[in-house]
């Protein structure tokens, strides 16, 4: 019994301390208020194809390699906090998706996000919210759900979608969202 | 009476050890002519110590000896090799404790390859962001174009509350 109690503890606490940067990590953009609980995406959508967490101190450093070359990216990206970025590949299911895609929208309004766009069409919804605290921008949320894939964007911290488009040449990325 | 024979019998002892003074001894030797009882103690103990001194001290047999010394190996538990010995878990814990701390020990800076991947995967998000506004400029934009066309149809299910993103959407 007593060998029992202390395997126990030994299992627990190993796995306690290995998880304790990755939980940190996670507990830091927790604590803004334009942090996004996506819930558990991965029950409804499977494994994510494509997973970013961005924290600030990295945010940091990429904004000041940016100086030099663009002190408008550079600005852009000083006023975020955090990025976190979740994409799904949808198989035969899509339509499952888009219901749990409603299911996520209920839990933002809820959480004090306010909706700004929508998009709803049948083979496609767009949704972007916002978080205002007195009158500060604090996060934005976008979420595209098509017949391929789900997408979800947490951006924390202050984005101008102007400035955004503005500097977006300077970035050699290609997503293949359909726009047709 | 009882402080009376303590007294001769640890002056006894000095006598038959040969730590007793040489005034002492003489007063000891003119007690005992005078008292029978002391004299006959002194010569009990001095027979007493040659019968002692004829005593051999033998070595014990080996095989005693060996078995004697079993004892305590034979009570001892017997060592078990087990992770979850105290010892070992404490060990076991201090692994990622140690593992922590040089991470934590480790310069903050990101190495350039790090960065590179962090603006890489930032440039990603922002393109998905930069294509979602692209795809709600574009319905923002006929969305209005077919509210003003059909506006008793009311089929358009958009919802636009910011009048000032809208306004963006549409330079967009």
């Amino acid at each position: 019994m007593k060998r029992l109690l202390m395997s126990k503890f030994v299992i627990g606490l190993f796995c306690t301390l290995l998880a304790l940067p990755a939980i940190a990590q996670e507990d830091e953009l927790k604590n803004l208020a334009g942090y996004v609980d996506f819930g558990d995406l991965s029950a409804t959508y499977g494994e994510p194809k494509i997973t970013i967490n961005l924290g600030g101190t990295m945010l940091n450093f990429v904004g000041m390699m940016s100086s030099s070359e663009s002190p408008e990216t550079s600005d852009l990206i000083s006023k975020l906090k955090g990025i976190r970025v979740q994409i799904f590949s949808l198989g035969e299911d899509a339509d499952a998706a888009k219901h749990q895609f409603g299911k996520t929208k209920s839990n933002l309004q809820s959480s004090g996000w306010e909706p700004i766009v929508q998009v709803n069409e049948d083979d496609e919804q767009v949704l972007v919210y916002m978080k205002a605290v007195d009158g500060n921008m604090e996060g934005m949320t976008v979420m595209v759900v098509d017949d391929e894939e789900a997408v979800f964007v947490n951006v924390i911290g202050q984005l101008n979608p102007t400035e955004l488009a503005k500097v977006m040449d300077r970035f050699d990325v290609n997503v293949d969202l359909d726009l047709d | 009476m009882k402080e009376y024979d303590d007294k001769w019998e640890d002056q006894i002892n000095a006598l038959l050890d040969g730590e007793l003074s040489a005034d002492d001894a003489d007063l000891l030797k003119a007690k005992a002519s005078d008292d029978r009882a002391l004299a006959r103690a002194i010569v009990k103990a001095y027979q007493l110590q040659r019968v002692m001194d004829q005593v051999n001290v033998e070595r014990a047999p080996h095989s005693l000896t060996k078995r004697l010394k079993a004892i305590p190996r034979e009570h001892r538990s017997a060592p078990v090799f087990s992770l979850f010995q105290p010892r070992w878990a404490m060990a076991l814990a201090a692994i990622p404790l140690v593992v922590i701390a040089v991470s934590l020990m480790r310069p903050d800076t990101p190495s350039a390859s790090e960065i590179a991947q962090a603006r890489h995967e930032m440039a990603i998000a922002f393109a998905y962001l930069d294509k979602a506004a692209a795809i709600t400029g574009r319905e923002i934009e006929s969305t209005v174009g077919n509210t003003m066309a059909n506006a008793v149809t009311g089929s358009v299910n958009k919802v636009i509350q910011s009048e000032n993103l809208t306004s963006k959407e549409k330079e967009v």
